[in-house]
């Protein structure tokens, strides 16, 4: 029996000031995946996610999150941006930041309370942040901010987890750890997927993987897909490990 | 014309030269609101600089001045590298309390100053000619003539002298530096001399329209251009033009000379932001215009060219299944069908052999990025000009 | 008039009470949004919405001969408005940098809004005494409607501010964000620019064109220099704007001849560097002290850490050894070994030094994280 589809792309194509950067991609995520997007700089991955999510507006092609628009459908998606993204210098701490989660659920003006607190507490527990709540997050490390993301998507406890660069600038064990709860919500049936660089970890912790540059060249399981010949399709003849997007 | 009018236009023409070849640097360096920050904080310079020589148009004067403004600049340098706050926070604490400082000390000391506040943001452009320049005796022009002129002269001889170097660090400072030039000496010296010319213009135009004078020229000049050369030209005439053009404006309008000037500098840019060829607003939306129809043509026959079975290739397919909202599907089903990439047979579209060729090529420069293959595909798409 | 009279008078003198009231709560509103501006890193935005005001005020009398502030304050909100927008043209459709789009419209607005008042200046009828105030401010010409008007406008603000602060929070924050929980980004975005460009035309006849930015600015980053929360920073922020406001106004009114403007500017930049120096967490003074006793506790372990090797290659740790060792030794000056001696690290004794047994566990855990940390 096939799995339930918990994203589906179709014909997509997204532009950045109208200079095109995905071009009808078409994919089919299933549920309960743990999967890796790879490819160059510039290939598109963090648009991809972008676009998923209505953070950019698409030129052509929907999106579907179990079979519904995204807007009909967002409490079922978590998302944790690229850690540079945001000013790590805002007065805000942790536990804070953690509570964001909980505002997508709580809609216009209403105060997070008791229930949002606890759960927001619950998530630090969970990446081990637990000791830092009351930080202000710019006296975090990257791993220690890179966790703090992570458990505001935690707190949102969504079906589906959209990651962009998690592992970018942390430390080993935060990778581990970081690793370590992506598994776990993959064996609670979630969907995961994540915008990922470091191609020689991929076996290891995916069993899902889109290849991406500009267009789709693959998307499978990590076994039958992952080999030198979508590898060279998708970074071409001088293929390089990239840094980051 | 009498030789007064003449005088007048000489001065702004000169100091809208001098603001102009700053300007253009500052604009490129998005450094533009420094010359605000500076146009604002010599104030206290100058009125410390008048106790002491008691002379608006003494050389001394200008140059304390000028070091105030290169003060500021450091000074908000130093406060962006503490961390405390955000670099252009850092610009904006400083300069409202230089000038105020030089407010206050202009109203305290107001009978023995004879500047005056207003003058201090307008300028006494009107008043120029009458403060005149004797030697031995004989009647030379006015000061504020020779002032700008000679500021002017030094502006071009560093111009000609150092224009490699400016234009180097301009446009890759880690170059710069590794062929041996210090970046921090080129960008002390242009703040230097940014300086001295404020305070120069100052006299005549006053501190705010000195900014105007240093960005609007470069800013309209950089819609038109990317050339260095070209711009510094274009940037100098814009500001020569509305200087000459401006004082015509004040005269009918019996109204502030240098707030008419800003005033065409004003109006200059409006037209260039509507009108430059390829960078003004109305070409970039004609651009996006185009540009959405051809992502979505390329989308199209990417699609056809992705997908053989018969229902994803339907004429109905494009409405229902691509989505599109923003260009009608008709219009690229037109434009593909003129440009014979495309055949409709029963309501089922094909990609021709030309459609497929070409769709091969596009996504083929789309991934690479390399030029050289599309040349010939350049003066059909808008897609694929710079 | 001295500042002493001055606070005397406050209470009884209506038009002292008026213009205090109004700097008040001027400073406290301006602070408050200043403080987004500030997190949403457009500080130099201020700048240029208070000049490009400056022409819709002289528009404003041209169309209607009002001096009624009132009306000139619509016709700055108005340009103000124009301003900002068109900032964002020029930024999103051309390639010019959102500092030169700045300086543009700040420059050229002014420009033609001074042209419009010399203009209005020289017509025969114009009863034009009160637009030159707009340019540094005049706290004395503040009447009751003013201030009414301005208390109107900071309640609606901090009502707006209330019901929108989680909104507000993660918009600043994050504002993808936001978007991907379902918040629509724009209308916050707007909401906020909105107020900021009301509270800087509230405040231009009481601070004036010129310096209305730093009334934004200075609170907000006084204020954050003394907390890392955001409701903390914007409540500090607008006491700090509204003690700059009386202050500024006292200061002002007990001289002759002093615009508010620059006084209010200049309390506010005191607030400010106080701040910078002085914040416990953040301020430069304690950084440096920090700094020093780091550099202190440093040289001591290296002292600590060469006598432990020094102590190690004999089996009984504390065995004397001589004072002289140590003076080829960087790290080692009198007062360090004094200061190892009252940690009792080391005993002295004559000439001759030894480790303690405390010292020598000291030293070997040093060296033991030193070595996890290079790992």
């Amino acid at each position: 029996m096939d799995k339930k589809i918990a994203v589906q792309v179709d014909d997509l194509t997204v532009a950045y000031n109208y200079k095109p950067v995905l071009w009808d991609i078409d994919l089919e995520i299933p549920e309960g995946v743990l999967m890796a997007i790879v490819g160059p700089n510039g290939a598109g991955k963090s648009t991809l996610i972008k676009a998923i999510l209505g953070i950019l507006k698409p030129i052509a092609g929907s999106v579907s999150i179990y079979g519904k628009p995204y807007d009909q459908q967002r409490k079922l998606v978590a998302y944790v941006p690229q850690k540079g993204s945001v000013d790590w210098d805002f007065p805000t701490t942790a536990l804070d930041v953690v509570m964001m989660g909980t505002y997508g659920s709580l809609g216009w003006i209403k105060r997070p309370g008791q229930k949002e607190k606890k759960a927001a507490l619950e998530a630090l527990e969970k990446v081990g942040m637990l000791p830092f709540k009351g930080r202000q997050i710019s006296q975090l490390s990257g791993g220690q901010q890179q966790r703090i993301f992570l458990a505001r998507a935690l707190v949102q406890d969504a079906s589906i987890y959209f990651m962009d660069e998690p592992f970018q600038g942390v430390d080993a064990t935060t990778e581990i750890a970081i690793i370590n709860i992506l598994k776990e919500l993959r064996k609670a049936g979630k969907t995961v997927i994540v915008v990922h660089h470091d191609l020689q970890t991929v076996p290891e912790y995916f069993d899902w993987v889109t290849f991406l540059n500009v267009k789709k060249i693959a998307t499978g399981p990590v076994k039958d897909i992952f080999n030198d010949d979508n590898l060279t399709k998708t970074y071409g003849i001088n293929y390089k490990v990239s840094i980051q997007e | 014309m009498n030789n007064a009018q003449i005088e007048i236009q000489l001065i702004a023409s000169l100091v809208a030269v001098a603001c102009a070849i700053p300007g253009t640097f500052l604009v490129l360096r998005k450094m533009a609101m420094i010359s605000d920050a500076i146009s604002h904080s010599i104030l206290p310079g100058l009125v410390i600089g008048f106790f002491i020589t008691q002379d608006l148009n003494s050389p001394f004067l200008i140059l304390l001045a000028a070091l105030t403004g290169v003060i500021t600049v450091v000074l908000v340098e130093r406060i962006q590298k503490t961390g405390l706050v955000k670099e252009d926070t850092a610009i904006g604490l400083v300069f409202p309390a230089l000038f105020s400082i030089g407010v206050i000390l202009i109203a305290k000391n107001a009978n023995d100053v004879h500047l005056d506040v207003d003058a201090v943001l307008l300028g006494e452009l009107a008043f120029a000619p009458f403060d005149r320049l004797m030697i031995a005796g004989a009647d030379v022009g006015p000061k504020s003539l020779w002032i700008i002129g000679t500021i002017l002269s030094m502006t071009i001889g560093l111009l000609i002298a150092f224009f490699k170097e400016l234009k180097i660090s301009t446009f890759d400072a880690g170059l710069a530096a590794s062929l041996g030039f210090s970046p921090a000496l080129i960008h002390y010296g242009l703040m230097t001399v940014a300086s001295v010319t404020t305070v120069g213009a100052f006299d005549a135009v006053g501190a705010i329209l000195v900014v105007a004078l240093m960005i609007a020229p470069a800013a309209s000049a950089y819609l038109l251009t990317t050339n260095l050369k070209k711009m510094l030209g274009l940037a100098i005439s814009f500001g020569v033009f509305s200087a000459i053009s401006g004082y015509w404006l004040a005269h009918w309008l019996d109204a502030s000379i240098a707030g008419s000037i800003t005033t065409m500098l004003g109006l200059l840019f409006l037209i260039i932001y509507l009108f430059a060829p390829s960078k003004g607003l109305i070409a970039v939306m004609y651009r996006e215009k185009q540009q959405r129809t051809e992502v979505s043509l390329l989308t199209f026959l990417l699609h056809l060219k992705n997908h053989s079975e018969t229902r994803e290739r339907h004429v109905n397919h494009l409405q229902e299944h691509i989505n599109w909202q923003k260009v009608r599907a008709k219009t690229v089903l037109d434009l593909a069908l003129k440009n014979n990439m495309i055949i409709i047979d029963n309501n089922i579209v094909s990609l021709t052999q030309k459609g497929d060729e070409f769709t091969s090529k596009a996504i083929n420069y789309i991934i690479t990025n390399e030029d050289a293959q599309i040349e010939d595909m350049k003066d059909d798409f808008f897609l694929f000009r710079g | 008039m001295d500042i002493q009279e001055y606070f005397s008078l406050v209470f009884s003198d209506y038009t002292l009470r008026t213009i205090t009231l109004g700097t008040a709560v001027l400073g406290a509103v301006t602070g408050m949004l200043g403080s987004f501006a500030v997190l949403r890193k457009q500080s130099l935005l201020g700048d240029a919405i208070s000049h490009a005001a400056l022409p819709g005020i002289a528009i404003a009398f041209l169309i209607t001969g009002a001096k009624d502030s009132n009306t000139l304050l619509i016709g700055a909100l108005v340009s103000g408005l124009i301003g900002t927008f068109w900032i964002r043209g020029i930024v999103t459709k051309t390639h010019l940098k959102s500092d030169t789009a700045l300086g543009l419209i700040l420059s050229l607005f002014f420009g033609f809004g001074m042209l419009l008042l010399t203009f209005i200046q020289k017509q025969p009828n114009a009863n034009q005494a009160g637009l030159d105030k707009y340019l540094f401010g005049q706290a004395a010409t503040l009447v009751e409607s003013d201030v009414w008007l301005m208390a109107i406008i900071t309640g609606l603000c901090l009502i707006v501010l209330l019901f929108f602060w989680k909104e507000f929070k993660l918009f600043l924050f994050d504002a993808d964000y936001a978007k991907t929980l379902g918040f629509n980004t724009k209308f916050i975005d707007i909401l906020i620019t909105s107020f900021i460009v009301l509270a800087i035309v509230l405040g231009l006849q009481t601070v004036g064109v010129v310096l209305m930015s730093a009334m934004l600015l200075a609170p907000a980053a006084a204020a954050r220099q003394w907390t890392n929360s955001l409701s903390k920073m914007v409540l500090l922020a607008a006491i700090f704007g509204a003690f700059s406001g009386v202050f500024g106004t006292a200061i002002s009114a007990s001289q002759n001849n002093l615009s508010t403007g620059p006084v209010i500017v200049i309390v506010a930049s005191v607030f400010v560097i106080f701040s910078f120096i002085f914040s416990p967490s953040r301020g430069l003074l304690f950084r440096q002290i920090r700094f020093i006793s780091n550099r202190r506790d440093l040289e001591q372990q290296k002292t600590l850490a060469f006598m432990y090797h020094i102590a190690e290659t004999h089996e009984n740790i504390s065995h004397p050894h001589t004072i002289k060792i140590l003076n080829n030794f960087q790290g080692y000056t009198r007062k360090t070994l004094q200061k190892l001696v009252d940690k009792d690290y080391v005993t002295l004794d004559g000439t001759m030094w030894s480790l303690t047994e405390k010292g020598f566990e000291t030293a070997a855990n040093l060296y033991n994280q030193q070595a996890i940390k290079d790992e």
